[in-house]
């Protein structure tokens, strides 16, 4: 029953919201409506072309962080029935973490470039 | 059997959604003018979000030149479904609980990574330039609190020894979580601000951006757009009440209720920080969030570690 209603809630949920938007919407909307907004501006380009991603080097240094996530589920289960061994273990593997953190920021990682 | 174990769950789930953006949207406006020298009697009329919600049916929806249909549609509806899963692995009581999973803990953590790319969809399918810088924006807030949200909820993991939230209930009997771990509940409330990209941390359809993600919505797939965004912020308040304030436990109400009401508490403590914080820039957020709120869940978690042992 937990599976079913897990697949079943957000099923429900989805058709719910798509249901209703086509329900409420009144689409009458001119040509020159459809133009995008931009601010008043003019638009001379597509928006969908190549964008700098200014943050990419923050991004590669979350794909680590998000790896030691997977370690820390388990762990998180085990910690107290395996005691102080865990919380070293851990705190080792963190410092050597943290220590990449700082060394990301004095490279400069968490500034927009 | 069936109407007790599949029905009424998902019944609970979606109402407490739907009703609970109602609150949402109330609540917002009447405490926004609570601040400000606003017109009390308007803001506080309890009929209030029904005349918002007119407002939004009478206007046309119009869509630009050539979106993305398909994400145009789907974004709202995922970002909605994706609060109802968040919510439905919250527990009630002790014996009603939608979805009791052994691994609740990280299907929430899916929740929170899922809503990213949602809610980039969201800005990119419009094929406008605001909508979409918003969306990159997006993108960078997700990507920094990310973390914060998973060291603060393995810390409250550590001293039910589960990841299922029944038992982090549980474990909560004697003491609650937002006094046995103080720093918990402030890093998960920030988590909450930028699920929702609320308040301070609206980097997504922030003013500057002329509403970013938002600017190109109107009529109904705006109002979608905001029922799915408030019904995040609700399915955000139980779970921060049940992994920091003891969940349903509580004298003499029964536990439902007291369900709705911490987690009423929560959503007040976030609708007044949304009104009451300086707005971040989103290049300053990300240092913020790497070397200050970062640094200080880990002091959360070896806190959490410390005193599970003890």
């Amino acid at each position: 029953m937990d599976l079913a209603n897990l697949l079943l809630i957000p099923l429900i949920a989805a058709v719910l919201i798509l249901a209703l938007e086509k329900c409420l919407r009144r689409n009458h909307s001119s040509y020159p409506q459809a133009r995008p907004y931009s601010g008043g501006g003019d638009l001379s380009s597509h928006a969908w072309c190549r964008f700098h991603v200014r943050y990419y080097p923050m991004a590669l240094l979350l794909i680590a962080f998000e790896m030691e996530m997977m370690f820390m589920y388990p762990w998180a289960v085990v910690y107290v029935a395996e005691g102080i061994k865990a919380l070293m273990e851990m705190g080792m593997f963190l410092t050597i973490l943290a220590l990449g953190i700082v060394y990301a920021w004095r490279e400069g990682v968490f500034r927009w470039q | 059997m069936i109407l007790n174990e599949l029905l009424l769950p998902i019944f609970v789930v979606l109402i407490t959604l739907i009703l609970g953006a109602g609150v949402v949207d109330y609540l917002h406006h009447a405490t926004s003018a609570l601040g400000k020298q606003m017109s009390l009697r308007r803001s506080l009329n309890p009929l209030a979000p029904l005349y918002r919600l007119g407002l939004a049916l009478s206007q046309q929806s119009v869509i630009t030149e050539h979106p993305d249909r398909l994400n145009l549609r789907l974004a709202p509806a995922l970002y909605f479904a994706l609060a109802a899963l968040g919510l439905a692995v919250v527990p009630w009581s002790a014996d009603f609980i939608p979805a009791d999973l052994v691994t609740g803990m990280v299907l929430w953590g899916a929740v929170e990574v899922l809503a990213t790319v949602v809610i980039f969809l969201c800005g990119w399918s419009a094929n406008a330039h605001l909508p979409l810088l918003g969306a990159y924006r997006y993108v960078s807030l997700g990507l920094s609190y990310m973390l914060v949200s998973m060291f603060v909820l393995i810390g409250v993991a550590l001293p039910a020894e589960s990841l299922q939230l029944s038992a982090v209930v549980e474990s909560q009997r004697e003491i609650w979580n937002v006094l046995r771990q103080p720093m918990g509940l402030p890093l998960f409330l920030i988590v909450g601000l930028g699920l929702t990209f609320w308040g301070p941390l609206d980097f997504a359809s922030s003013p500057d951006l002329d509403r970013g993600i938002s600017a190109d919505q109107s009529g109904a797939s705006r109002l979608v757009w905001q029922l799915a965004r408030y019904a995040m912020l609700v399915a955000f308040s139980f779970m921060a009440a049940t992994v920091f304030l003891g969940g349903w436990l509580g004298p003499w109400l029964p536990g439902p209720l007291w369900l709705v009401l911490k987690a009423t508490l929560v959503l007040l403590i976030l609708l007044w920080m949304g009104h009451n914080l300086p707005v971040m820039t989103p290049d300053k957020f990300i240092s913020v969030a790497w070397v200050l709120l970062l640094p200080l869940s880990f002091v959360d978690l070896i806190w959490a570690g410390a005193l599970a042992l003890w």
